[in-house]
């Protein structure tokens, strides 16, 4: 449809976490995550001395939602794209930056941690991720059974009544 | 198309609530979230104006358990429905995989209805989508107004060839907002299965 899909499964996916995972801890961030351009999380990692992080889902459409304002704007100035977007506050900041065109990884982290490390590290890791990315190829249609219709209508008439 | 997590064995869609500005279509999200025990749902987030208005969508996810060992997500969206808006429409529709047209049964507002069903037939080709692709249903809401359109008139001006399920709505006080959720959510489902 609108977006290709993308599916992320078995060495890929192994790929993408252990990347994120590195990401991590070199930069001592809070929280990594890799979001696609929809909206969903890919992966996360986060600090194991992190609190726990903000409603995931809420961060990855917000921040998806960002990355496609300001990439009509860059279009309406004549811009291909806007490279990495930061927002600093007073405790802390959020980098993003676009994996291809089809994710964001993106960085929560303290105040205390070195933006000129978080983006080092990132854009090193989003050489490999592209990559990784690049690579993917079609999902393998899910195949289901005879009654999946009939057992998600079932589902749906449990939660909606 | 669905976002398939494999890994995590996870379905996610992408439903949109379209539709002229003030027909309901925050309102259809407030009232799934007031309904949906909070362990299946998530935060909403609302992008308004201070009057209320939608400026950019609202959102929210909804958790419908398991099907065949796959987690099932679903988004929620709306857009806002002002007509100057149109910038933000086109990126909420980034992605959809289902689409709820809220139509508004007052009396003045049969043609905002037609403009915004044309508005989202151009905003998907410009996606390259035809409407004709994306799974559809159409809620006619505010059936309690005095005066009401008919159904019939609206049909006429949203779907004249009646190719859409509907259900008639009153958002604000819950009539309608399940049904028209769980069609949508099936119609979506059934597509999948059938693997496109
Ligand atoms: N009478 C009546 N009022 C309704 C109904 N549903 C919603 N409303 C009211 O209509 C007004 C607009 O509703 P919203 O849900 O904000 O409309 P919207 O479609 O999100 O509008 P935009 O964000 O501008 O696109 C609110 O005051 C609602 O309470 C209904 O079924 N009947
Ligand atoms: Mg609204």
């Amino acid at each position: 449809m609108i977006e290709p899909s993308l599916a992320l499964y078995g060495d890929a996916f192994d790929q993408v976490e252990t990347q994120v995972e590195d990401l991590l801890a070199a930069t001592g961030v809070r929280y990594c995550l890799l979001v696609d351009r929809k909206g969903f999380v890919l992966s996360h990692k986060e600090a194991l001395w992190a609190p726990r992080p903000p409603a995931l889902d809420s961060v990855a459409t917000l921040v998806a939602s960002n990355a496609a304002a300001t990439a009509a704007l860059a279009n309406m100035l004549g811009e291909r794209t806007f490279s990495e977007q930061i927002h600093q506050g007073e405790q802390g900041a959020i980098y993003v930056e676009s994996v291809g065109d089809v994710a964001l990884l993106t960085l929560i982290f303290d105040s205390s941690v070195p933006l000129g490390r978080v983006k080092l590290h990132a854009k090193k890791t989003i050489t490999v991720l592209s990559e990784i990315m690049r690579t993917l190829k079609e999902a393998p249609p899910i195949k289901f059974d005879a009654d999946f219709g009939s057992n998600a209508v079932s589902m749906l008439d449990d939660l909606l009544g | 198309m669905s976002t398939i997590n494999f890994a995590a064995r996870e379905i996610n869609c992408k439903i949109v609530y379209y539709g002229p500005g003030m027909s309901g279509k925050t309102t259809n999200l407030k009232q799934v979230f007031a309904k949906v025990p909070g362990h299946l749902r998530g935060e909403m987030v609302s992008l308004a104006t201070e009057d209320e208005r939608t400026l950019f969508f609202d959102f929210l996810p909804l958790d419908l358990g398991s099907v065949q060992g796959f987690k099932t997500r679903f988004h929620l969206y709306t857009v806002p429905g002002q007509v100057f808006y149109n910038a933000s429409r086109k990126l909420i529709l980034r992605g959809v995989d289902g689409i709820v047209f809220v139509a508004d049964s007052a009396p003045n507002r049969l043609r905002a209805n037609a403009e915004s069903m044309r508005n989202l037939r151009e905003n998907l080709l410009e996606h390259g989508i035809d409407v004709k692709e994306v799974p559809m249903i159409l809620q006619i809401n505010k059936r309690d107004l005095d005066g009401a359109l008919s159904t019939e008139m609206i049909r006429a001006v949203i779907d004249p060839k009646h190719e859409l399920q509907w259900h008639e709505a009153v958002a604000d006080q819950g009539r309608g907002v399940f049904e028209t959720l769980k069609t949508v959510s099936r119609l979506v489902l059934e597509r999948l299965a059938k693997g496109q």
